[in-house]
């Protein structure tokens, strides 16, 4: 067998079923050897698109995503998804193939240095040298993706290396995933519970960690057991059932009042799987500033980093939860954060006849059915979402957090609707993003996948045109869209029907008409390029002084 | 505050480029740089001189997470000093 042989081989026998990817001339090994082999490929229509689909096939799983593309122009394609992976800690492998060692450095035909540009976008990244080192290194990609802090890995396979010849003794591949107990901080742990007992308006801060440490019903015991009051960050929505009478929503820039408030007056953060990011604290200096902080991660460099700590901890999360859960006594805490979610929720009652997206949102969240996945795009629409749709698991709500990455939705949603072929899968876009990766409804038509898109069309870049309303004096530079395509024909380009609305009483129908048709269908939604999204943290103010519409 | 780190390496391709964009990228400034190879080769020996005003475990913790990464060591430049004066006493 010959090194791209392998790597099929090896793909095959790590139980890899799925993965996207686009030829070229320095990966036509691989593919070759991919040729009637047993994993399936889906072919993307551009590499960054193919990436972004293996990311959303490993958030709505909690697989590991596989991604592939040839030298040069494949190889810098995929640097936006492999920062997307790495922002957001998604466990990814990239395999790509790189000209042969004898030309390397001569700046041949689709040559670039994929091993130095990856430095800065990935959790670590191989170039394999020799065609011995391929099992290895391989093998050892996938774990790295998985463990710890998880994130992507990048293995750039030179051509000569796939045609050498190896002799391939497959090792057993073993389950990296210790099931042995890891040794509990005990000093820190007792620290932990005597802040959490004596705290009187304590809360939980809960992030991406909680779900990537598959500690989500540890947390809903923590939380059962303890009676605090919790927010989540985006990424985390759907980490606490909506259901929960002391979860306040999402915090930070877009957050609800409620979340915000409750944070700002708090005595005791206890920060779960999170990492201070400036879209969460607002002006850091001022983020709870009264509270101590109990931070818990799985990466040692996020404790101490934006946010001393009064107690620290690294380690699993399905482990440290029940080990500090304690009852609290703070009743009157509660009853305030009950109060504060009430006096601040959401109002659907928009005047006049045309569209208000939170309130389309909130009817779509509540016609979707059970264990829908959602993927967004990013921007005005992606807020709304966070604000206004309910979700039941993280696996179930994919957004770009870290890099907010425009054009994340489409692709995302078809590796999330093959991981999870029997699920409703929704990518819901603005119309700037949606243009980002529009190519994808090639790869839609070719597989014929049940993605349902709602592309909600402000005829502009929304979120840029709302800091330049509020922010540059009305100055909208280069945001108007007004001469989108007509979305519903460009859909039917690709043999998707589709459908556009701008009244409020064509949402529920319009609705109707998407869940139940079988296959792809795009839903167009026409908003007004007025309404913006509120409440909002202004830039470097602190998260009690909030934008809200009624101010403005 | 001046800071010097000493690092051992897998002798891995650009594990140097690795550890000065984590130092570049996470605000820190090289003062100097010296790297050997050990004696068998099976990788490298690399110290690092840095000059921030931050708490320097924001780049040891960075570093330390880096897969090349074997062994790394931090000694402030001020002890160093003192210890160079008194050799040379």
């Amino acid at each position: 067998m010959n090194g791209a042989e392998l790597v099929i081989k090896l793909l095959e026998m790590r139980g890899v079923e799925h993965i996207f990817g686009y030829p070229g001339g320095a990966i036509m090994p691989i593919y070759d050897a991919l040729y009637q082999s047993k994993v399936k490929h889906y072919l993307c229509r551009h590499e960054q698109g193919g990436a972004f689909s293996a990311i959303g096939y490993a958030r709505s799983s909690g697989k590991v995503g596989v991604c592939m593309a040839t030298s040069g122009p494949g190889a810098t394609n995929l640097i936006t998804s492999l920062a997307d992976a790495l922002l957001d800690s998604v466990p990814l492998v990239a395999i790509t193939g790189q000209v042969s060692q004898a030309v390397m450095g001569t700046d041949a035909f689709q040559e670039v240095d994929v091993l130095g540009l990856s430095l800065a976008v990935t959790k670590h990244s191989f170039m394999v040298k020799d065609v011995t080192e391929l099992e290895h290194t391989l093998n050892e990609a996938f774990e790295l993706a998985m463990s710890g802090r998880p994130g992507p890995v990048l293995v750039d396979i030179p051509k000569d290396v796939q045609l050498a010849e190896v002799q391939f003794k497959p090792r057993l591949v073993e389950d990296t995933e210790t099931s042995q107990p890891e040794f509990l901080p005990a000093a820190a742990l007792e620290q932990a519970r005597l802040l959490i007992q004596n705290a009187k308006r304590p809360i939980a801060y809960i992030g991406g960690g909680v779900h990537m440490a598959d500690a989500v019903a540890e947390l809903h015991g923590f939380l059962a057991q303890s009676q605090m009051p919790s927010v989540t960050t985006l990424k985390a929505m759907g980490t606490v059932p909506p259901s929960n009478p002391y979860y306040l929503g999402m915090l930070g820039m877009h957050g609800t009042q409620a979340a915000n408030l409750a944070v700002q007056q708090c005595d005791l953060l206890i920060c779960l799987g999170a990492r201070f990011d400036d879209r969460v604290t607002g002006k850091l200096a001022a983020f709870a500033p009264d509270a101590k902080v109990i931070h818990i991660d799985i990466d040692p460099a996020e404790l101490h980093k934006l946010r001393r700590a009064e107690c620290a901890m690294i380690g699993d999360l399905r482990q440290l939860l029940p080990a500090m859960s304690v009852p609290t006594h703070c009743q009157d805490w509660l009853k305030h954060c009950v109060s504060m979610k009430q006096q601040h929720g959401w109002r659907y009652d928009h005047p006049g006849e045309r569209i208000f997206a939170p309130l389309m949102l909130k009817q779509l969240s509540e016609r979707m059915p059970d264990n829908a996945v959602v993927c967004c795009d990013v921007g005005q629409h992606q807020m709304w979402v966070a604000q206004h749709m309910s979700f039941s698991h993280p696996r179930n709500h994919l957004s770009s957090g870290g890099l907010g990455t425009m054009g994340f939705g489409l692709p995302a949603a078809i590796g999330a609707q093959l991981a999870r072929p029997k699920d409703t899968v929704l990518a819901v876009s603005g119309d700037g993003s949606f243009m980002m990766n529009v190519q994808e409804l090639g790869t839609i038509k070719r597989f014929r996948l049940p993605v349902k898109i709602v592309i909600v069309d402000n005829q502009r870049l929304g979120m840029v045109k709302q800091w330049q309303e509020l922010f540059f004096n009305e100055r909208y530079s280069e945001t108007d869209l007004s001469d989108n395509p007509d979305f519903v024909s460009l859909a039917a380009a690709f043999a998707i029907p589709g459908h556009s609305i701008s009244r409020k009483d064509e949402v529920l129908p319009a609705l109707e008409a998407m869940f139940t048709w079988p296959g792809p269908y795009l839903l167009h939604v026409r908003i007004d390029e007025t309404d913006n999204v509120w409440p909002l943290v202004p830039p470097g103010a602190a998260n009690q002084d909030m934008l809200t519409e009624k101010a403005q | 505050m001046n800071h010097v780190l000493t690092i051992q390496t897998k002798n891995q391709p650009v594990v140097l480029e690795r550890l000065l964009q984590v130092t570049r990228y996470r605000g820190f400034e090289v003062a100097g740089m010296e790297m050997k190879p050990l004696a068998d080769f099976s990788g490298l020996l690399v110290t690092l001189s840095i000059v921030s005003d931050k708490p320097i475990s924001l780049l040891t913790n960075q570093l330390n997470k880096l897969y090349d990464i074997e062994y790394l060591d931090c000694v402030e430049s001020e002890q160093t000093q003192a210890k160079a004066g008194s050799m040379r006493a």
